[in-house]
C-alpha cells in the first residue's frame, strides 16, 4: 500500500484555505475547483472574487469560508481591482512598507469573465500586471438560475435559450476565451478541469511562478445547471476532455502544449447524453456538434505541432 | 373545504425536490376549480439540497390580499423524511392543523416522534416516486397525500396542471399522485408526547443584534460553524477492507470534509457532508457506498 505511486494524501496538502460549511449545491464542481486552486495557491495570496456563485456561497453574512485575504468585487471590475491591488503592492514594496511577494489572484465565473468583465480583463492583461486570472466556467449564469452566457455551448437548453418545438437551445458557439487571452501575448494561458486535479493544481503553481499576467480557464461542472445527477460531476468533466469538447492545453510564451492527447477522441454523444440540457438534441445537431469539435481539435493540434 | 374560508399551506422540502413545483401545481388546480389561489417559494441563497419553504393560499371567498409568507398554516407538508428532525416543521401550525409527512417509518413510529393537537398523515412517497418515476422526486406523490389528508380539492383537478407541466412524463406523475392518495394513512396525534421530542440539532445562528457594526466578520473561515450536513438525503459508508487508501475521495470532495482518522482510515465529516455521492462514484475499488438517510 505504501509503495503506491499515486497516493493523494501525500501529494496534496491537507490544509484547506476554503473552509467547509460553504453553501454550494451538493456535487458542485466549481467550489471543488476553488478548493483545489486554493490548496495550490497557499497562504500568501490576495483573492479578488467577482460576483457569482462562488461569492454567494462562500461569504454569507455573518460567515465566511475564506482563510486567505479575500475581496468581493462587481462583475465588471474584477481584473481592474486586481490590477489596483497589484499596483498598490508594487508601490508599497518600493517605498519599503511591504516586503512580501504576495500574488494577486482574480477569480470570476464565465459571465464575469467572458461577458461583463471582458474589457477590464483585456485592459489588465494588456498593461501586464503581475497577477493570475482564473475563470471558473460553468457555461451559464448559474447563480441567478441558468441564463445563457457567451460560454454556453451550442445546443444547450437554458432558461433564456430554452429548447422547444422550434428552438434547439443555444444557437451560437462557445466563445473561445483562452484564445482571446492568448491574443494579448501574455506569458501563460492554460485550460484545466476539476476532473484532472493534479493537472489543475500544477497549472496554478506554474502560473504562480510567472512574472506578468497568467490566465487559467477551468471547466467547472454544474450538476444543477447541466441537469445531471450530482455524483456524475467528475465523470462529466472527464468526458468533456476525452471527447475533445474541452481539450486541456497550455500556451507558454506563445508555445502550445496539449496536456492530454488521445489517439482517438470519444464520440461527443457520450458527453451530451449524460446531461439534461442536451436531452432534446436531434441526431443531426449532435453530428453538427461532432463536426465542430473535430475541426476545433484539429486546429488546436496544428498549433501544437507548429509550436505557436 | 368549508365554504367561506382561506386555507394556508406550508411546504417543507429541499432545493431540487420540487416543493415549489408542488405549490404551483396545487394553485393551478385550485384556480381550475374556480377558487382563488397563491403559490410562492421562500429561500435564501442556499442551494440544491438545502431546506426550502413554499407556500399556498387557497380561498373560495374572493381575492387574497395577503402577500406575506405563511406563518400560521392550516396544513404543513414535509417532502423530506429528515426535515422533521432538523427544523421545527410544526412551527405556528394552527390548532386542529394537519401535518402531512413523507416517511419510510410506520405510523406508530412517527407518532412517537411528533406530538401536538394536530392530525397526522403519512405516506412513503420516496418509494412511490422511485417506482412510478424512477427518481426520488416526491412532489407529485405528496400532492396526492395532501389531497387525501385535507380534501381541499378534487384529485382530478390536478390532472390538467400536471399534464401541462410534465408533458411526456405526466402519466407517471399522475400515477404517483394517485398511488400516494390511496396509500396515505391518517391518525390523530396526542397532545402528550409519548417519547421525548427529538432535540433539533441545528447549530445556533447569530441574530442581527450580535453582528458587529459595519457587518464586520472578524474570524477567517468561520463558516465552519455552519452545518451543511442537514442537506443530505444519503451519506457515504466506507468498506475499509476494500479501501486502498489512495485518497481520491478526499481530493474530489467539494466540501473538503473527507479526511483520515487516527487509524488512517478515510471517513467523511457528517457535519458538512451534503451527500453528493462523488466519492462513491469515483472510488477505484468501489469501497464506498451511498446509504439513504433515515
Amino acid at each position: 500500500m505504501e509503495s503506491l505511486a499515486i497516493y493523494a494524501p501525500r501529494l496534496v496538502t491537507t490544509k484547506e484555505y476554503l473552509a467547509s460549511g460553504h453553501r454550494a449545491c451538493s456535487g458542485c464542481g466549481e467550489v471543488l475547483a476553488v478548493r483545489l486552486t486554493c490548496k495550490a495557491l497557499g497562504r500568501n495570496v490576495i483573492i479578488v472574487n467577482a460576483t457569482g456563485c462562488m461569492e454567494i456561497v462562500s461569504s454569507q453574512l455573518p460567515y465566511t469560508s475564506w482563510e486567505v485575504p479575500w475581496i468581493h468585487t462587481l462583475f465588471e471590475n474584477t481584473a481592474a481591482v486586481a490590477s489596483g491591488i497589484e499596483a498598490g503592492i508594487k508601490v508599497l514594496s518600493r517605498k519599503g512598507g511591504y516586503s512580501q511577494k504576495t500574488k494577486v489572484v482574480a477569480m470570476a465565473g464565465d459571465g464575469g469573465t467572458m461577458d461583463i468583465g471582458l474589457q477590464a480583463l483585456s485592459g489588465a492583461l494588456e498593461r501586464g500586471h503581475n497577477f493570475i486570472y482564473i475563470c471558473y466556467d460553468n457555461e451559464a449564469y448559474m447563480n441567478t438560475g441558468i441564463q445563457r452566457s457567451s460560454a454556453t455551448p451550442f445546443g444547450a437548453s437554458t432558461t433564456t435559450s430554452p429548447a422547444g418545438k422550434i428552438s434547439i437551445g443555444q444557437t451560437s458557439w462557445k466563445k473561445n476565451m483562452p484564445a482571446i487571452a492568448a491574443a494579448h501575448d501574455i506569458p501563460y494561458v492554460a485550460t484545466a478541469c476539476t476532473s484532472y486535479p493534479f493537472d489543475l493544481m500544477n497549472k496554478v503553481k506554474k502560473a504562480m511562478k510567472v512574472e506578468g499576467p497568467a490566465y487559467i480557464h477551468v471547466l467547472s461542472v454544474c450538476p444543477t445547471g447541466w441537469r445531471l445527477p450530482s455524483d456524475l460531476t467528475i465523470k462529466a468533466g472527464r468526458l468533456a476532455v476525452e471527447t475533445g469538447v474541452f481539450p486541456l492545453y497550455e500556451i507558454e510564451a506563445g508555445k502550445y502544449t496539449l496536456n492530454f492527447d488521445f489517439p482517438q477522441l470519444r464520440p461527443v454523444e457520450d458527453y451530451l447524453k449524460l446531461q439534461g440540457r442536451f436531452r432534446h438534441l436531434s441526431k443531426e445537431v449532435v453530428a453538427q456538434i461532432q463536426e465542430r469539435v473535430k475541426a476545433e481539435y484539429a486546429k488546436l493540434k496544428r498549433k501544437v505541432i507548429q509550436g505557436s | 373545504m368549508e365554504k367561506d374560508e382561506t386555507i394556508e399551506i406550508r411546504w417543507h422540502g429541499r432545493g431540487g425536490q420540487g416543493a415549489v413545483t408542488s405549490a404551483e401545481l396545487l394553485a393551478l388546480a385550485a384556480i381550475n376549480e374556480g377558487k382563488f389561489a397563491q403559490a410562492f417559494p421562500s429561500f435564501g441563497p442556499e442551494r440544491r439540497g438545502a431546506p426550502v419553504l413554499a407556500f399556498n393560499r387557497i380561498s373560495n371567498v374572493g381575492h387574497i390580499r395577503v402577500r406575506a409568507a405563511v406563518t400560521n398554516p392550516d396544513v404543513v407538508v414535509v417532502l423530506d423524511p429528515g426535515l422533521i428532525y432538523i427544523t421545527d416543521v410544526t412551527s405556528g401550525l394552527k390548532q386542529d392543523g394537519i401535518v402531512v409527512v413523507n416517511t419510510p417509518k410506520s405510523l406508530a413510529d412517527i407518532k412517537s416522534e411528533l406530538s401536538g393537537p394536530w392530525k397526522l398523515a403519512v405516506v412513503n412517497a420516496t418509494v412511490i416516486a422511485r417506482e412510478a418515476l424512477g427518481i426520488p422526486i416526491v412532489n407529485t406523490a405528496m400532492l396526492g397525500a395532501l389531497l387525501k389528508a385535507t380534501e381541499i380539492l378534487g384529485l382530478e383537478s390536478l390532472v390538467e396542471p400536471i399534464k401541462e407541466r410534465f408533458g411526456p412524463r405526466a402519466k407517471n406523475n399522475i400515477d404517483a399522485c394517485h398511488r400516494a392518495y390511496e396509500e396515505t394513512l391518517m391518525a390523530e396525534l396526542s397532545v402528550v408526547g409519548q417519547g421525548p421530542r427529538k432535540a433539533f440539532e441545528t447549530e445556533r445562528l447569530l441574530s442581527w443584534q450580535e453582528l458587529l457594526p459595519g457587518c464586520v466578520v472578524i474570524e477567517a473561515g468561520n463558516a465552519k460553524q455552519y452545518r451543511t450536513g442537514d442537506w443530505k438525503s444519503q451519506h457515504p459508508v466506507w468498506d475499509q477492507q476494500r479501501c486502498i487508501k489512495c485518497g481520491i475521495c478526499s481530493l474530489f470532495c467539494p466540501e473538503g470534509c473527507i479526511g483520515q482518522n487516527k487509524e488512517g482510515d478515510f471517513e467523511a465529516n457528517m457535519y458538512y457532508c451534503k451527500g453528493c455521492g462523488i466519492c462513491a462514484r469515483e472510488c477505484w475499488t468501489e469501497a464506498i457506498t451511498m446509504v439513504e438517510e433515515t
